[in-house]
């Protein structure tokens, strides 16, 4: 195992710095999601305008840094996205770390596919996907925003 | 036996784990075994085994002996008065449902209150819960202090009329902070209160006399007592045991099966409906057996120079942060480390081979409480040392400059 891979600079950075840590104003979707394995906890909130897109996304919660850099760089690559945009770079994400090698979309700039690779040194800790993985399924509800809480229990 | 060779009883200290020598510090989670258990398991299936209490072969009678063995070894250990007063279960769980469902069917009623604490186990909770749905109960909860222990007024001050049953836990998986249980069940008797006690963390460290402690139900958790996993122990007086109706329904647990009535058995078969854990049963004998052997003023001392030395030097840790400060604590050892959470100190301490808990230990009401979301946690067992805990703190220094701490 290589904790090295698993705390990169930039995840240790995004978890002591999150971004978009916040509320966000008139938001008009949002989701709670929660991780009863350990306790962690996630709100993640949305503004889509009328063309649909995310013309604001920010999130609320605590966690380990593994939790908090990956819903920190998640709202950062997902502002200013359609929501089809989003929902494929969240599949692409959830795909990366579930089986596939690499990052598909073509969405994407090769900086932020960088970013997001940082997060796929969990896949060697089995028990920590689920911390990667959170805010991502979080993110989903919202967009769907059913009203449902995730949990990464089921 | 002398206890600084006890870990060499152990096979599983024998093994490396990812290539490190195992450090295990979680055995307020479930202890490890000594040989003499898994063997015992083995030898059972190997050459013994047959179903209990059914057949009338050779092999059955047998292995309905050695089950009943068990018994009578598990009543003298925690000095029961009467053999029929040990229920065997699935864990601890099991027996704390098994508590507040019978009470729940039979003696509680709507505006009845529970009184808990905040130091319960989930297990201790949530079953109480159901019955604040089912039955209109209230719940209430007796306060921490400042050091993480619940003085003995914290409990008094929240007892009602109205308090029907006080369930509290022995020994804090969390703080470690031993409860007076003897004290707490003299109030409690005073008022006709019934106590239940989670001995989960008590049993396996902590000299066991449930006539002296005179509560009327204990639960214990046999795979944190050096024991298989799938066994659990509740002892109940027999005074409840009898009045009280079944829990579950099924073989076994009967006496006459009627199409229009069903007559149950006596104790304690009423209470062991269907196959129970056989082999698990049968091996647990050789867990005792081995306590007995050691000698639980031993184990006593060892663990509690062992906490002693870990809180010691994990204080001299800057940025550790231990939680509680019991004057009466068992061993366990909570903490938080400033900018770190738990889950990424018990990654990092896992690739030294050194295994903790970390996360809220099924105990969120506590957690919530100490407005933390989590917490890590090492807990000891028999086969620990000093070095476990040098290993420990090493570790923690790896992990503070990961994130760059000072
Ligand atoms: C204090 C306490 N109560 C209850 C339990 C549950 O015990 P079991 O695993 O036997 O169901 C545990 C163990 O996790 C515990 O530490």
């Amino acid at each position: 195992m290589n904790l090295k891979e698993l705390y990169q600079e930039i995840i240790l950075e995004h978890g002591k710095n999150p971004r978009n840590l916040r509320k966000t104003e008139n938001f008009n979707k949002d989701a709670k999601g929660n991780n009863p394995l350990c306790g962690d906890n996630v709100h993640v909130y949305l503004k889509l305008n009328n063309q649909r897109k995310v013309e604001d996304i920010s999130f609320e919660g605590s966690g380990c840094a593994i939790s908090m850099a990956s819903a920190s760089i998640m709202t950062d690559l997902i502002k200013g996205k359609s929501d089809n945009e989003a929902k494929e770079i969240i599949d692409d994400f959830l795909g990366m770390i579930k089986e596939n090698p690499e990052l598909k979309s073509t969405i994407l700039e090769e900086d932020d596919k960088t970013k997001l690779m940082c997060l796929s040194g969990v896949k060697q800790y089995p028990m920590r996907v689920k911390c990667a993985t959170l805010s991502w399924h979080t993110l989903i509800s919202a967009m769907e925003d059913d009203g449902k809480q995730v949990s990464t229990e089921d | 036996m002398n206890i600084d060779n006890i870990k060499k009883e152990f096979p599983i200290f024998d093994e490396k784990i990812q290539n490190n020598d195992l450090v295990y510090l979680d055995s307020a989670n479930s202890s490890q075994k000594p040989k003499v258990v898994i063997d015992r398991i083995n030898e059972f299936y190997t050459k013994e085994f047959s179903n209990v209490g059914r057949s009338i072969h050779y092999l059955a009678v047998a292995a309905t002996n050695l089950y009943e063995n068990t018994r009578s070894s598990v009543q003298k250990y925690i000095n029961a008065k009467d053999k029929n007063e040990i229920v065997f279960t699935k864990g601890a769980t099991e027996a704390l449902n098994l508590v507040a469902n019978t009470l729940g069917q039979k003696y509680l009623n709507e505006g009845d209150e529970i009184l808990l604490t905040e130091l319960e186990h989930h297990s201790n909770y949530v079953p109480w819960h159901y019955l604040r749905k089912s039955k209109n109960i209230k719940i209430n909860f007796a306060e921490i202090n400042e050091d993480g222990e619940i003085p003995i007024e914290n409990i008094e001050k929240k007892i009602t009329p109205k308090t029907k049953v006080i369930a509290i836990n022995h020994l804090s998986n969390v703080t470690g902070a031993i409860l007076p249980i003897k004290e707490i069940t003299e109030i409690a008797h005073a008022k006709d209160i019934i106590v239940v006690v989670d001995g989960c963390q008590g049993a396996p460290h902590l000299k066991l006399d449930v006539q002296d402690l005179d509560c009327d139900f204990y639960a214990i958790s046999c795979h944190k007592m050096y024991g298989p996993t799938g066994l659990g122990i509740l002892y109940g007086k027999k005074k409840w045991l009898e009045e009280l109706p079944p829990y579950q329904g099924g073989g076994g647990m009967i006496k006459e099966v009627k199409k229009d009535r069903i007559t149950y058995g006596d104790l304690p078969n009423k209470y062991e409906a269907g196959t129970m854990a056989t082999a698990q049963v049968i091996a647990f004998d050789k867990s005792i057996k081995f306590l007995e052997s050691i000698g639980i003023e031993n184990i006593i001392k060892h663990e509690k120079e062992l906490i002693e030395y870990g809180q010691e030097i994990l204080k001299k840790n800057n940025s550790v942060k231990l939680i509680g400060n019991p004057k009466n604590k068992g061993g366990v050892i909570s903490f938080t480390i400033e900018g770190v959470h738990p889950h990424d100190i018990a990654t990092i301490l896992d690739e030294d081979g050194v295994a903790i808990r970390a996360g809220h230990h099924c105990c969120q009401i506590l957690h919530d409480k100490l407005e933390i979301p989590a917490s890590a946690r090492a807990s000891v067992g028999v086969y620990n040392t000093k070095s476990d805990f040098d290993q420990l703190n090493e570790s923690i220094n790896k992990c503070k400059k990961i994130f760059d701490l000072k």
